[in-house]
C-alpha cells in the first residue's frame, strides 16, 4: 500500500496520542444501558487463543449457486429442448491447484488460490417456509432468523464490541457495496445491517461506493484542510469557553465532546487515506477493478491493512438483479464470474504477499444456493419463485439455476487459521443436490468463524435481563477439522 | 400474587428448619435417607440452594441454565426424571474433571451422600413442590393504585411533585438542586413539550416579562399548541408502539401503520385510556396495526408468532413487563410464565394456540388468560373480538394502577431522564419514590386519563426547574440516588429539527400518511361528504375483474382565487392522483382514506384531476373510486368537487407515459357509473372523511418535522431505532460514528451552509447583532464576554457566509446545544 505522507494533516493532530484516549465507547461502556459481558472465567469458558485479527466477508449477495460457482456437478451445454430436470450445473468444471478439488469454469484465478483454501461444501440452511432473501440473510448476518424480541447485532458488530478496532482510528466495522436506500427490500437490509442492542458504536460504516468511500472520511465536500482545522479549533475553543464548562466533568457532555474528537482525528489522519482507492498503482487498481465489486474487495485489502477489524464487502443485493437470478441464470452467472474471479485472487495474493493473510479470515458465503428444480429443500413446502415455469429450456434466459436452494451451499475460506487446500463435507453427485457430509448449519458456521476470531461461540451479553449469545442460544458447534 | 405470597414462605421456611432443626440437617447427610420417602422442600431444594442456586438460580442462570423450577430445570437434559443415569446435572456434580465438574473448582464438592439423595430424587421422578421457584423477587409491585398522603407544603413549594420530592430531600438529608434560570428553563421546556428550540424573538419576550406566573403560562403555551405538540411527541409513541412509515414487514404487506389515527389521538389529546383501548381492541382498521404486529412471510418460531407479537407488545408497552422472556419458557428474572404469556396470547388469537417451550410443543394448549386476575378475567370462551375488548376493559380498569403507573413513570422518564422506576421496561422494579410514581399515577386518573396534564404537572414542579444533576462517572453503582433532572441528548429527530429551523432547509415532502393540523369539531359536524363511488362499464355489466385499470378524468373551472383547498380521496384497491398533472397522492391500501392539501396544486381557472385507479384480488371483484375536494374561495364561499356521474374514463390509457404529457382533450372519455358503496366501503371511510376533508382543506403552511419522515441515514446514525422492536427509549451518548457523519455529512453541510448564507444576507446592524443572533437562536441565551471576544475575532475584518456556516456547526455540535440540559 502506499501511504504517503499526508501535507494536509495538521500538526497538532499527528502528534496527539490516539491510543491513550478513552474512547466514547468505553465511556458509554460505564452507562447502565449498556449490555454487559456475562462470560466470565468461573463459568468455565475461556476464549479461543485467536487465529485471526482481521476478517473479511465476501457476500455473495441474491444466492450464489454452488453448482455453478464452486460444487460443479453434470454439466449440461445449453441446447434447446433440455430437460430442467436433468440440469445440475451449466458451466464445466476445471482442475484447480488442488488435486481434488475442481470448481466451474470462470474461477481460473480463483482456482489458483485454492490451495490457500479451506471450501466447505455441505453449509445448510433452513428454508423457513418461505424464501426472501433479505431473511436468510439476516439469518446469516446475525445467526438468529427474523422476527426477534431484541435488535439482533450483525457479525460485524459482535467482533468490533468483542475485539475492539485494530487501529482506534479506523472504525471497527466497514461495510462495503450494500445500499440500502433506492433497493428493494431495504428496510429488510437495515434491519441486520446494525450494532442491534449493542448500540451504534458498534455499527457498520456503510460504504456502498468503494469509489467514494474517502469521501466518507473527508471533512465536508468543498472545505478545505485549513478551514477543517480552524472549525474544529472554534467548536473546541467553544466548548471550553461555554460557561456549561462548570459541568464539564459531567462524563455525558464529556463523551460527546470526545467521540466528536475521534472523528476529527480520523477526518484528518493519514490512516484516512486507506479509504481513497485513487492512491493505489495504477496497475493493481486495474487487476482489482471489475466492477464496483472489485473495487469494494480493493478497498477492503487497504482497510484491513490499516487496521480494520471486520470487512463485507458485497456483490450487493438488489432483488431480481446480481445473484438473484431468476432468469437468465447462465449468463447473470458467467458475468458474475468475471467480476468476481480477479479480485478475490488478487486479493488472496495481495494479502500472502503483505503477511496479513495468515492472520486475516476470508470468508466466500451467500445466503443459500440455487438449484433449476428444487424451491427450498427436497420436500419443503416453500413456495416456488421461479419466473419461468418450463420443463424444457428453448431460450437462453431459461437456461441456469433459477431457484433458492437451501440443502447444500459452498462457503470458502482462506487464511486465518484454516487449512489449505482442504476440502469440508460435499453434496449429492445427483439432484436433490443436498449435503450428504458433514452439513454444517448457520449456527456451526459462526461458531467456526467466531473461534477463529477468538471469540467463543458461547459468549453473551446480558440484554433486558436474557443472555444473549454470539451463536444462536450459545449451541453452534466450531467445525475444528477446517483448522490446520 | 398469591403464588408469590407463597414462594417467598417456602424459601422463608427452608431457613427456618435449617436453623432450627439440626436433626433433619444429619438426615440429609444420611445416605440411609434415601430409603425414606424425599421431602423436596426440606432436603432436596436444600442441597440446590447450598451449591447449586449461587449461580443458577434467582436471577442467574449462568451458561444459560437456571434451575428455578423444576421445567427449567429439565431443559437439555440437564435433569431427566426417573433417569440418573441421563441427567447431565449428576454427571457435572458427580465429575473430578475441574474443566467439567460442577460446583466449579475453588467451591465446596457436593459430599457422595447428597449426590445420593438427589439421584434417588430424580429416579424417583424428580417430584418438585407445586409453585416453589427459586426466583428470587425482593419487591413486588402493588397493583391496585394508591392516593398517598401529600408531605405539607415547604416554602411555598406546593406542586405536589415538590411536596413529595421536598419531604424526601429533608428525609435524606440531601440538598436540593438549585433552580435554573429563565433561559436554561425555556430552552428546556420548549425541547421536552414541542420538540423546538425557542425562537430568539420569543426568547426576548419572556426575559421581557416580568410575572411571576410566566414560566407555568409557557408551560400551558406550549401544551396548548397541538401540531407542534403532536408533532414532537409522534417519535415517542411511534417508538413505543413500532409505528412506522416504512420498515420490515411492510413489503409484503405483512404490516400497517396506526400513523393516522395516532396523529389525531395525539393532536386531541385523547384519554389515554381510550388510547388503549383503541389499540387493543380496534374499532376500525386505524388502530389495527399495532396488535397486528409485523408478519415476516414463511416460518418463524414459536416464540415470534403474530399472536405472540401480540402478548409481548401489549405487555409491555401498557405495563412495562418483559413478557419476551416468558414467552419461550418461564421467566428467570421476573415472576411471568410461559402459560401466562401464552393466555395473553390467545386472547387475541383466532386459531388454537400449542404452547411450545423453547420452541418445541408442550402439548398444552393456550388458554385465553391476562396476567392480573384480581381484576377480572376473560372469557376464553368469548369470540376473539369480544375477547380483546375485554383485555381492553381489564387493562384500563380503574383499578388497574399499574397502567397508569407505567405511563406516567415513561412520560417522568421523558422529561427528567430517567425513570423514578427504572429500567422503563421492568415495571417489577422497586421506584426510588413509591409516593411519587403512585402520585402522578393516581393523578393522570383523576384527570380523565389526560396525558398532558400529567406532563403540565411535572413541568410546572421545581424538581422539573431544578438543575440537572452532575452525572458522574459512578453514579448509580449503589443505587440511584435523586438529584434533579438528567441531561438528555436530543433524539435524532430534534436535532433534525432544530438544524431545519436553524438554516430553514426543512424539506418540503413528508411520508407519514397524516392529515396535519387540527379540525374543529363544530366545522367537521357540519361537513357533509357528498362523494359517490364510481368505476368504468364493468361495475355495471357484472363484477369489475381483477387488475382492471382505468385511468379517471374530471375538468373543473374555479373562477375566483383559492385560499385554501385539500382532498380526501381512495380506491379500491389502489390508486394515484393527479391534480394538474402533479402527484398528490398513492395508496395501495383502501382502507385508509388519502388525505392531501391542495392550497398551491389548485388554481383560479380550469384544473383537470386525474386518477388512475386499480382493482386488485384474483377474481372479479367490486371496484369504486371516492374523492371529495373543498376549496374556500376568496369570496368566502365553499366549492367542493365530489366524484359522481359527470366523471369521466378510460380503459385505454397511456399507462407508460407521465400524466403531465397526457392529452386529455385529445382522448375520448366516457362516462362513469356510480356504484353502490359497500358497506366495507362506507365503513372505512364515512367515519373518517369529514375530520380528514376540513383539516386537509385548511391547508396552511405547516414546515416539515422529522417526526414525520421515514428514517434516513443522519437519523439512523443518531439513534433513531428501526421500528422492528418497542424502543422506549433513546441513546444518551454520542458515537464516533455518528460524530463523523456529523462532522461531513452531506446532507447536514449543506442546510448548514444555507442557513450560514441566509445570515449572512441579513443586514446586522453590527457584528455584535449577528453574534447574540446565532447564540440566542441555538443555545438560547446571549453570549459571554469571552465568548462574544472569540467571535469578534474569528469574523475579523469580514464577515463571511462561511464563517457564520462553521460558526453554526460548532454550536450545534456543543454539548449545551446536543444536550437537553
Amino acid at each position: 500500500m502506499n501511504l504517503e505522507q499526508d501535507s494536509t494533516t495538521p500538526e497538532h493532530v499527528v502528534r496527539r496520542d490516539f491510543l491513550k484516549q478513552l474512547s466514547a465507547a468505553s465511556i458509554a461502556a460505564m452507562m447502565i444501558s449498556e449490555p454487559r459481558q456475562l462470560l466470565a472465567e468461573d463459568d468455565g469458558i475461556t476464549q479461543p487463543e485467536a487465529k485471526a485479527d482481521a476478517c473479511i466477508l465476501i457476500w455473495m449477495g441474491g444466492g450464489m449457486a454452488a453448482p455453478d460457482t464452486f460444487d460443479p456437478k453434470r454439466y449440461s451445454p445449453f441446447e434447446s429442448g433440455l430437460e430442467v430436470s436433468s440440469m445440475l450445473s451449466t458451466f464445466p468444471a476445471i482442475n484447480t491447484a488442488v488435486d481434488n478439488i475442481k470448481i466451474c469454469e470462470g474461477l481460473e484465478q480463483i482456482g489458483q488460490v485454492m490451495d490457500r483454501a479451506t471450501l466447505i461444501r455441505s453449509a445448510v440452511q433452513p428454508d423457513l417456509g418461505s424464501i426472501l432473501h433479505s431473511r436468510h440473510q439476516y439469518h446469516w448476518h446475525t445467526g438468529y432468523v427474523p422476527p426477534q424480541t431484541v435488535a439482533c447485532p450483525h457479525l460485524g458488530a459482535w467482533m468490533a464490541k468483542v475485539l475492539g478496532p485494530n487501529n482506534p482510528v479506523i472504525p471497527p466495522f466497514i461495510n462495503i457495496g450494500q445500499r440500502l436506500e433506492g433497493v428493494g427490500e431495504k428496510e429488510e437490509l437495515k434491519a441486520f445491517t446494525t450494532a442491534g442492542f449493542f448500540g451504534s458504536e458498534y455499527g457498520p460504516m456503510n460504504l456502498p461506493f468503494p469509489e467514494q468511500a474517502s469521501q466518507s472520511v473527508q471533512p465536508p465536500k468543498g472545505m478545505t484542510a485549513g478551514r477543517f482545522s480552524n472549525r474544529d479549533k472554534l467548536f473546541r475553543k467553544l466548548v471550553d469557553q461555554s460557561p456549561q464548562r462548570e459541568y464539564l466533568s459531567d462524563f455525558q457532555q464529556e463523551s460527546l465532546v470526545r467521540s466528536m474528537d475521534n472523528a476529527y482525528r480520523l477526518l484528518s489522519s493519514k490512516d484516512r487515506q486507506a479509504f481513497d482507492i485513487e492512491l493505489e498503482p495504477k496497475a493493481s487498481r486495474e487487476i482489482y477493478d471489475t466492477g464496483r465489486f472489485g473495487r469494494g474487495c480493493l478497498l477492503a485489502r487497504r482497510l484491513v491493512e490499516s487496521g480494520a477489524r471486520f470487512v463485507e464487502v458485497t456483490t450487493e443485493y438488489v432483488p431480481f438483479l446480481h445473484g438473484d437470478t431468476h432468469n437468465s441464470g447462465h449468463e447473470t452467472v458467467a458475468r458474475m464470474h468475471s467480476e468476481m474471479d480477479r479480485p478475490i485472487a488478487q486479493l488472496i495474493l495481495d494479502l500472502e504477499a503483505c503477511g496479513l493473510l495468515d492472520r486475516t479470515l476470508v470468508i466466500i458465503a451467500s445466503e443459500f444456493s440455487r438449484d433449476a428444480l428444487i424451491e427450498g429443500k427436497p420436500g419443503s413446502n416453500a413456495n416456488d419463485q421461479a419466473t419461468f415455469k418450463v420443463d424444457r429450456i428453448t431460450e437462453l434466459k431459461h437456461y441456469g439455476l433459477h431457484r433458492h436452494f437451501t440443502g447444500g451451499t459452498s462457503v470458502v475460506m482462506f487464511g486465518g487459521g484454516v487449512k489449505k487446500g482442504f476440502l469440508y463435507g460435499k453434496t449429492a453427485e445427483e439432484r436433490p443436490l443436498i449435503a450428504v457430509e458433514n452439513p454444517v448449519t448457520v449456527a456451526d458456521l459462526h461458531a467456526t468463524i467466531m473461534t477463529a476470531m477468538g471469540i467463543s461461540p458461547k459468549t453473551a451479553y446480558g440484554i433486558e435481563g436474557r443472555p444473549f449469545y454470539v451463536t444462536e442460544d450459545g449451541k453452534g458447534k466450531p467445525v475444528m477439522d477446517i483448522f490446520g | 400474587m398469591h403464588r408469590f405470597a407463597t414462594w417467598q414462605r417456602t424459601i422463608a421456611s427452608l431457613f427456618v428448619i435449617l436453623l432450627a432443626a439440626p436433626r433433619l440437617l444429619s438426615a440429609v447427610d444420611d445416605p440411609s435417607g434415601t430409603q425414606q420417602p424425599l421431602d423436596f422442600a426440606h432436603q432436596i431444594a436444600l442441597i440446590l440452594k447450598q451449591h447449586c442456586v449461587e449461580c443458577h438460580g434467582g436471577e442467574n442462570a449462568k451458561g444459560g441454565f437456571s434451575l428455578n423450577t423444576r421445567e427449567l430445570f429439565l431443559e437439555d437434559d440437564m435433569a431427566v426424571p426417573g433417569k440418573a443415569d441421563e441427567s447431565h446435572f449428576l454427571e457435572l456434580i458427580s465429575s473430578t474433571d475441574p474443566k467439567q465438574q460442577m460446583p466449579p473448582p475453588g467451591k465446596p464438592r457436593v459430599s457422595p451422600e447428597k449426590i445420593a439423595l438427589l439421584r434417588a430424587w430424580v429416579g424417583k421422578g424428580m417430584k418438585w413442590d407445586a409453585g416453589f421457584t427459586f426466583a428470587t423477587q425482593k419487591y413486588e409491585p402493588p397493583l391496585r393504585p394508591r392516593r398517598p398522603e401529600l408531605p405539607p407544603i415547604v416554602e411555598g413549594r406546593s406542586n405536589p411533585v415538590d411536596r413529595i420530592v421536598d419531604a424526601w430531600f429533608a428525609a435524606n438529608s440531601r440538598p436540593r438542586p438549585k433552580t435554573i434560570d429563565d433561559e436554561t428553563f425555556l430552552r428546556r421546556v420548549h425541547l421536552d413539550l414541542v420538540g423546538l428550540l425557542p425562537t430568539p424573538e420569543v426568547l426576548s419576550e419572556f426575559q421581557a416579562d416580568k410575572s411571576s406566573d410566566k414560566r407555568t403560562r409557557m408551560i400551558h403555551e406550549l401544551l396548548a399548541d397541538d401540531i407542534r405538540y403532536t408533532e414532537h411527541w409522534l417519535t415517542f409513541w411511534n417508538d413505543l408502539l413500532r409505528n412506522d412509515y416504512g420498515g420490515t414487514g411492510f413489503i409484503t404487506g405483512g404490516r400497517k401503520q396506526v400513523s393516522g389515527w395516532l396523529y389525531q389521538a395525539l393532536i386531541d389529546n385523547k384519554p389515554y385510556d381510550q388510547m388503549a383501548r383503541e389499540l387493543i381492541a380496534p374499532q376500525t382498521d386505524a388502530s389495527r396495526g399495532y396488535i397486528d404486529g409485523i408478519k415476516w412471510r414463511g416460518e418463524v418460531s414459536a416464540g415470534q408468532t403474530i399472536e405472540i407479537q401480540f402478548a409481548q407488545s401489549v405487555a409491555q408497552s401498557f405495563l412495562g413487563i418483559n413478557m419476551k422472556c416468558a414467552s419461550c419458557h418461564d421467566s428467570f428474572i421476573d415472576r411471568w410464565k410461559l402459560n401466562e404469556a401464552y393466555g395473553l396470547a390467545a386472547i387475541y388469537s383466532s386459531r388454537q394456540l400449542d404452547i411450545h417451550r423453547c420452541d418445541k410443543p408442550t402439548g398444552e394448549t393456550a388458554q385465553a388468560s391476562w396476567l392480573f386476575p384480581e381484576l377480572g378475567q376473560v372469557d376464553p370462551q368469548a369470540a376473539p373480538a369480544e375477547r380483546l375488548s375485554q383485555l381492553a376493559s381489564l387493562m384500563t380498569h380503574p383499578e388497574n394502577g399499574r397502567f397508569t403507573r407505567t405511563i406516567v413513570n415513561r412520560l417522568w422518564a421523558q422529561l427528567m431522564g430517567r425513570g423514578i422506576v427504572h429500567p422503563l421496561d421492568a415495571m417489577q422494579t422497586e421506584p426510588w419514590n413509591t409516593d411519587l410514581l403512585d402520585y402522578l399515577a393516581i393523578h393522570l386518573q383523576d384527570d380523565g386519563y389526560n396525558l398532558k396534564s400529567v406532563l403540565e404537572l411535572i413541568a410546572t414542579s421545581q424538581a422539573y426547574q431544578s438543575a440537572t444533576e452532575v452525572v458522574s462517572q459512578n453514579a448509580d453503582v449503589t443505587g440511584y440516588v435523586f438529584a434533579g433532572p438528567r441531561a438528555k441528548r436530543m433524539t435524532a429527530e430534534q436535532f433534525v429539527d432544530n438544524v431545519w429551523h436553524l438554516t430553514d432547509s426543512a424539506p418540503s415532502r413528508f411520508d407519514a400518511p397524516v392529515s396535519r393540523g387540527k379540525a374543529d369539531a363544530a366545522t367537521v359536524e357540519n361537513t357533509t361528504i357528498s362523494a359517490k363511488w364510481i368505476w368504468g362499464d364493468s361495475a355495471v355489466k357484472g363484477t369489475p375483474a381483477a387488475g382492471e385499470q382505468l385511468a379517471f378524468y374530471k375538468t373543473v373551472k374555479i373562477d375566483q382565487p383559492i385560499l385554501s383547498a385539500g382532498a380526501v380521496f381512495t380506491c379500491d384497491n389502489g390508486y394515484t392522483l393527479y391534480v394538474n398533472s402533479g402527484e398528490v397522492g398513492k395508496g395501495t391500501d383502501w382502507t385508509m382514506l388519502g388525505a392531501a392539501t391542495l392550497t398551491t396544486r389548485l388554481r383560479q381557472g380550469e384544473n383537470t384531476i386525474v386518477i388512475v385507479g386499480k382493482n386488485g384480488g384474483d377474481g372479479p371483484n367490486a371496484a369504486g373510486l371516492f374523492f371529495e375536494a373543498r376549496i374556500n374561495l376568496a369570496d368566502g364561499q365553499q366549492a367542493t368537487i365530489a366524484s359522481d356521474e359527470t366523471w369521466q374514463y378510460l380503459s385505454e390509457f397511456p399507462e407508460k407515459t407521465p400524466v403531465h404529457r397526457w392529452k386529455p382533450q385529445e382522448m375520448t372519455w366516457q362516462p362513469v357509473a356510480v356504484v353502490p358503496a359497500l358497506d366495507a366501503w362506507s365503513n372505512a371511510v364515512n367515519p373518517v372523511a369529514p375530520r380528514l376533508l376540513v383539516q386537509a382543506s385548511q391547508g396552511t403552511h405547516l414546515k416539515v418535522r422529522a417526526s414525520l419522515l421515514q428514517s434516513d441515514f443522519l437519523m439512523r446514525s443518531l439513534g433513531r431505532p428501526n421500528r422492528d422492536q418497542i424502543v422506549s427509549s433513546r441513546p444518551n451518548e454520542l458515537t464516533t460514528l455518528e460524530a463523523i457523519d456529523l462532522a461531513n455529512n452531506d446532507v447536514l453541510a449543506t442546510a448548514l451552509s444555507r442557513g450560514g448564507t441566509i445570515l449572512a444576507d441579513r443586514n446586522w446592524p453590527d457584528d455584535d447583532a449577528l453574534i447574540d443572533y446565532t447564540f440566542r437562536s441555538t443555545l438560547t441565551r446571549n453570549p459571554t464576554s469571552a465568548e462574544r471576544q472569540t467571535l469578534h475575532d474569528l469574523f475579523g475584518e469580514d464577515v463571511s457566509a462561511e464563517k457564520i456556516v462553521d460558526l453554526l456547526w460548532a454550536l450545534c455540535m456543543t454539548p449545551e446545544f446536543l444536550l437537553v440540559r
